[in-house]
């Protein structure tokens, strides 16, 4: 469902990504770790077609991210880093007025159906998110990927910020949407939360996919060593 | 502590595009405005001096006449501009420029620049004033809108106060540095216009010390201003927010301000027009002495009362021609009705202008645009003061002619004829603006409302910057 | 995605205390204007019934004498003062020539408060050259009035910018700008919908206050169906105007902050400076001469025809032997040398005149040639026209009072000439004046403001086409 070829973004002299060979599929979900700066979020906003590629291509459903930015946003759900919602609407008017652009018309029941599974609690349905939690905010946003039955799946440091509890039912809820069938690419610094919720894991580093693991052939320990080990790594050049 | 806060704006101010733009825009905007000025203050003095010549060569030139024909045929009195009208056009272009002085009647001064012109001229004019009183508040609203609130919007603020600073420490500090570049371009313009009006030939009235009054005031102005945006941006969260409520402040004073209160001015002290004026006047002097008229009730007392007077039973045995004397009499009496109905013009004037000043309190506008046009003496008070100068040389005119008229004929001579060269012994007309000691001695209550301002948004500010 | 939008934003405009703010501010500003603008209809309104009553009332007293004179009966009146006397009741009997105000006159204050309503040309008095001017504080004329005109030229803009200059800044620096964008939509489109999503709600507003003030204040909007829509096209076309800027700004431009301040700059460049700057251009390449020097010219002129005054009535009657046919007495007064001497002079000195108004008309249309450079200076010119106060209107009315006041003067030479007395007879003759109003439809200029902000909506689509919403997104 997500597949990268060579992707390449440069800004100026600077190499942000350097030659991306990615693929995830249905029900896979993919961490990608790293620190500030390894690319991470170039690679995502890449895939939404926020930026253009210097080089290669990034493909959503096979179809060209670059040529068709309108179709594949079809099939994808993005949670970015600090998922903001409007404030002076309800969670369900947000999601109503979301899926609404996305060409969606979902009914009032389903729209809170949807609400319910992404964990939101019944009571905060019909209050205004100017008070809703960075979790709340988010799982709102994964009902914004259930209501537009989204294939794919990109979120962006999506744990940073929240507590142990909120990242724990995030983790469940991802599991969820994997078992649907949807492909998941996520890029985070949590070791411990990439280690309990992907399917595969890449380590980056100065715009580079360094490592790749499954995540069942490797222990949390293992992964640490293995994170520690290539961000200690002097590159020659530098 | 105030001047590293000083230093660090400054960098920041003029490291920014915006401020560099907007800086060179009002510098690019006043060079032309000054320049534009300057051609037409240089156009309007030479006009100015060849009617004034021309003028008086008709009146010399009148060959032997009748005085009262001369009377009639009358002269004409032409406002000056003056020096700092360069700076400050005020009024101007919507008074009248010159005031035929005749027998019998007292004129408005005729011929504004405004009625010649099409509706677009009231939009304003590109003069260094639009610029003084619009343009750099508007100047200091764009450079300190975020001077408070980007320190909360980076979260700076967390980490000065951390710092243990004092509050109004930092803000002298940012306080100078959002002045002191406007401070810059006020004073350089106020230099550039003393150093232009030097030059400029005949500049007689032209003194120092009134383009220093009037760059203070408009110092004033601006530190006003300065406060106004300062408090704006510590009490407002966000950059935008401040921005918009601070420029609708300048609307607010600037724009709203003075055209409501024009409304407010008009609708309690209304003018008359100018028939209903005409009117009241015509039938206050139909109900006294016409000077052409020997049958009227009031002649005739007053022919009783000489006669009695000289002890004489016959006006031709009076020493001196009575139709003179009659006529001299009856332009007294209209003198005395036209200085009523000015008079009460003039309350209205005066209560307009309580009205304005009593509207101050909404706009520091409102007070500088008045002490800045008084100073230039392009104000409305310098033209009544004109109008009454010319009037007051008008009685004197017709009391010379008149007089010369009386002593030098016999009763019902009318067909006598003065010499030619007798017109040249009337004195010119001069003019003399007020003082720039009275002119503030009379703009004593703008200038204390002006300096309320100051005081109240300087406390604001301090104020404000305590619960920052 | 139109309807969510549609949906959306209303609610949210509902829910932020904006949308009532802005009602409260329109319905007030629009209140003040009108009420200002009815008072001053008003007071010209009455000034000219009773500058007319009066006439009624001095002509009722004038054919009761001209009555007793005919029946040969005593009348208290000194010799001179007699209405028998044509020149008496040209001079003292004058006709009110009034422009009265249009249906919309309220709407702009226009160069109402420059010039007079009502002249009354005389045969003998009145100065050589009209002065059409009007006694006003030139303080008030400095600062203008508060007038529904400055509403909608000056304020309206403002309140659009405020309206419009962050719809899409704001939804960056609040954040919910990447999630959006991660929609299947294009951002352009988005930021169109939005803002015309607002222009619909804040038209449907100031349209609504717009006419509910008016009616509240008996303004009787519908009286002029024709005249009213023309209003609410130019208001409409002119927010629509101020949309299609914010459009392009909303898409050029970055942050809040300095949307703001380059909507603010374009208001100021399009309100203040292009109209001073136009006026300023208009008055340096079509100078009017100097009215000083003007002045000096008349003189020299008066004092010759005073001079040879009996030379002037001897080639007057030489041009005019009807007089002579018709007049056995051939007795000749004053009168007749002065009359013969001044319209000679007015003949003089009409090229002089001329002079100014050939230059106010070449300045007016340059002003024409160039108002589209400003839509502020096209609609305040639209309104003002639409209120019968333009440049243009009080020019028309001194042209029909100057051609009334010939034909009045030229109305009592026969009987001056003739040595004819004036009789009851003669008075329902006498030339009456009526105003004639010159078109005020002002539909012209809507297509073409319409037309320039397509062209300018049409520059934003097309100009920020290669442009993704990703570049928008990577400002912040």
């Amino acid at each position: 469902m997500i597949t990268t070829n060579d992707l390449t973004k440069k800004y100026g002299g600077h190499i942000a990504l350097d030659n991306l060979n990615l693929n995830v599929k249905e029900g896979e979900i993919y961490c990608l770790l790293g620190a500030n700066g390894a690319g991470k979020t170039t690679t995502i906003n890449l895939l939404l077609g926020f930026i253009e590629p210097t080089s290669g291509s990034a493909f959503i459903n096979q179809l060209n991210v670059h040529e068709n930015p309108k179709a594949t946003k079809q099939f994808l759900a993005y949670i970015p880093e600090n998922l903001m919602l409007y404030p002076s609407l309800t969670a369900v008017e947000n999601l109503d007025y979301f899926s609404g652009i996305a060409g969606k018309k979902p009914t009032t029941t389903a729209l809170k159906g949807f609400l319910e599974d992404a964990g939101l609690q019944p009571e905060a349905y019909d209050k205004r998110t100017s008070t809703f939690s960075k979790g709340m905010r988010q799982k709102v946003g994964i009902a914004i990927a259930l209501a537009k039955d989204a294939k794919v799946l990109l979120l962006d440091e999506p744990t940073s910020g929240l507590d142990p509890k909120a990242s724990n039912e995030f983790g469940n809820l991802l599991q969820k949407l994997r078992k649907k069938g949807v492909a998941t690419l996520m890029a985070t610094h949590d070791l411990f939360r990439a280690k309990e919720v992907a399917t595969h894991i890449g380590i980056m580093k100065g715009g580079q996919l360094k490592q790749q693991f499954m995540a069942d052939d490797i222990s949390l320990s293992q992964l640490e060593k293995a994170y520690l080990n290539t961000m200690d790594y002097k590159e020659t050049v530098s | 502590m105030i001047g590293k806060t000083f230093i660090k704006e400054t960098k920041e101010l003029f490291r920014e595009g915006r401020v560099r733009i907007s800086l060179f825009i009002v510098l690019a905007l006043l060079g032309v405005a000054v320049w534009i000025s300057t051609r037409q203050y240089e156009a309007v003095n030479d006009q100015y001096a060849a009617a004034k010549t021309t003028e008086r060569s008709v009146w010399d030139g009148q060959g032997e006449k009748n005085p009262h024909s001369a009377a009639h045929y009358g002269t004409y009195a032409f406002k000056p501009k003056y020096p700092l009208s360069l700076v400050d056009q005020g009024v101007d272009k919507y008074a009248g420029t010159s005031i035929f002085l005749e027998a019998h009647n007292r004129n408005d001064a005729q011929f504004s620049a405004a009625a010649d012109q099409t509706g677009l001229a009231r939009f304003g004019d590109l003069t260094p004033d639009f610029i003084l009183l619009f343009i750099i508040p508007l100047l200091i609203i764009l450079l300190g809108y975020n001077s408070l609130t980007k320190e909360r919007e980076m979260g700076t603020l967390a980490l000065l106060k951390s710092q243990g600073i004092s509050f109004w420490k930092m803000i002298l500090g940012k306080w100078t540095a959002l002045f002191l570049p406007i401070l810059v371009i006020t004073v350089t313009l106020f230099l550039i216009a003393g150093v232009v009006l030097s030059r400029i030939e005949d500049f007689g009235v032209f003194n120092w010390d009134a383009l220093l009054a009037m760059c203070l005031i408009y110092i004033m102005y601006y530190a006003v201003f300065t406060n106004l945006v300062l408090i704006v941006s510590a009490l407002t969260r966000k950059s935008g927010v401040s921005l918009v409520i601070a420029l609708s402040m300048w609307i607010a004073a600037c724009l709203a301000a003075p055209k409501m209160a024009t409304n407010v001015a008009n609708n309690q002290h209304p003018y008359p027009t100018a028939q209903e004026f005409a009117a009241s006047i015509l039938e206050d002097k139909e109900n006294g002495l016409d000077g052409h008229n020997p049958w009227s009730e009031e002649s005739k007392k007053l022919e009783q009362d000489v006669l009695a007077k000289y002890g004489v039973d016959s006006l031709h045995q009076l020493p001196f021609n009575f139709d003179g004397y009659r006529m001299q009499k009856g332009e007294e009496h209209a003198a005395e009705v036209y200085f009523k109905h000015y008079k009460l013009l003039k309350d209205q004037y005066e209560r307009q202008s309580e009205v304005y000043q009593g509207l101050a309190v909404l706009s520091p506008y409102l007070p500088t645009r008045f002490m800045s046009m008084a100073v230039a003496h392009t104000d409305y008070g310098t033209h009544w003061d004109f109008s009454d100068a010319a009037e007051k040389y008008r009685i004197a005119t017709q009391k010379f002619l008149n007089e010369h008229f009386a002593e030098n004929s016999g009763y019902g001579e009318w067909g006598w004829q003065a010499d030619a060269d007798f017109w040249q012994q009337l004195p010119a007309f001069e003019y003399e603006p007020t003082s720039l000691k009275s002119t503030i001695r009379e703009q004593k209550a703008n200038l204390s409302i002006l300096g309320i301002w100051l005081l109240l948004s300087f406390s604001g500010l301090l104020l404000t910057v305590k619960r920052f | 995605m139109l309807r969510p939008n549609f949906k959306y934003e209303l609610k949210q405009l509902l829910r932020s205390n904006w949308l009532w703010l802005l009602c409260i501010i329109l319905i007030s500003l629009f209140s003040f204007a009108t009420y200002n603008g009815l008072k001053k209809v008003e007071a010209r309104e009455a000034l000219i019934a009773s500058a007319k009553a009066k006439t009624q009332e001095n002509d009722t007293k004038m054919l009761k004498t001209l009555d007793s004179l005919e029946q040969g009966l005593e009348v208290h009146l000194k010799p001179w003062d007699l209405p028998s006397d044509p020149i008496v009741v040209g001079s003292d009997h004058p006709r009110v020539a009034a422009m009265p105000a249009a249906d919309f006159t309220f709407l702009a204050t226009g160069q109402s408060d420059l010039f007079a309503h009502y002249k009354k040309p005389k045969v003998y008095g009145g100065g050589i050259i009209e002065d059409f001017t009007e006694m006003t504080s030139p303080v008030q004329l400095l600062f203008g009035s508060f007038d529904l005109a400055f509403v909608i030229v000056f304020l309206l803009p403002l309140l659009i910018i405020a309206f419009s200059y962050n719809v899409l800044s704001a939804e960056r620096e609040s954040g919910t700008l990447r999630l959006l964008a991660a929609q299947p939509i294009g951002i352009r489109t988005w930021v169109l919908q939005k803002l015309l999503i607002r222009f619909f709600w804040l038209s449907v507003l100031v349209l609504v206050s717009l006419i509910g003030v008016l009616l509240v204040f008996k303004a009787d909007p519908f009286t002029n169906i024709s005249g009213l829509l023309g209003l609410l096209g130019l208001v409409l076309v002119y927010m629509l105007f101020w949309f299609a800027l914010a459009f392009l700004v909303n898409l050029w431009v970055g942050s809040s902050a300095k949307n703001a301040v380059a909507m603010l700059g374009l208001w100021i460049g399009f309100v203040l400076l292009v109209p001073s700057m136009l006026n300023q251009l208009g008055t340096t390449i079509y100078p009017m001469p100097s009215r000083t020097l003007m002045i000096n010219e008349l003189r020299a002129r008066q004092a010759d025809a005073t001079e040879r005054q009996d030379e002037i009535l001897d080639n007057y009657l030489r041009d005019h032997p009807e007089y002579a046919v018709n007049d056995t007495t051939e007795t000749r007064n004053f009168w007749h040398g002065y009359m013969a001497s001044q319209n000679l002079l007015r003949d003089e000195i009409k090229p002089v005149t001329d002079r100014y108004n050939a230059q106010l008309k070449k300045q007016q249309r340059w002003v024409n040639r160039f108002k589209w450079l400003s839509p502020a200076v096209t609609i305040q010119e639209s309104l003002n026209k639409l209120a019968g106060t333009a440049t243009s209107d009080y020019e028309n009315y001194r042209e029909q009072v100057l051609a009334f006041s010939e034909e009045w003067r030229a109305h009592f030479m026969p009987f001056l000439y003739n040595n004819q007395k004036f009789a009851k007879a003669d008075y329902p003759d006498l030339p009456r004046f009526e105003y004639q109003k010159q078109d005020q439809s002002q539909m012209a200029s809507i297509p073409m403001l319409l037309l320039i902000s397509l062209v300018l909506f049409g520059l934003g689509f097309l100009a920020s086409r290669n442009m993704k919403s990703g570049g928008i997104l990577n400002q912040a």
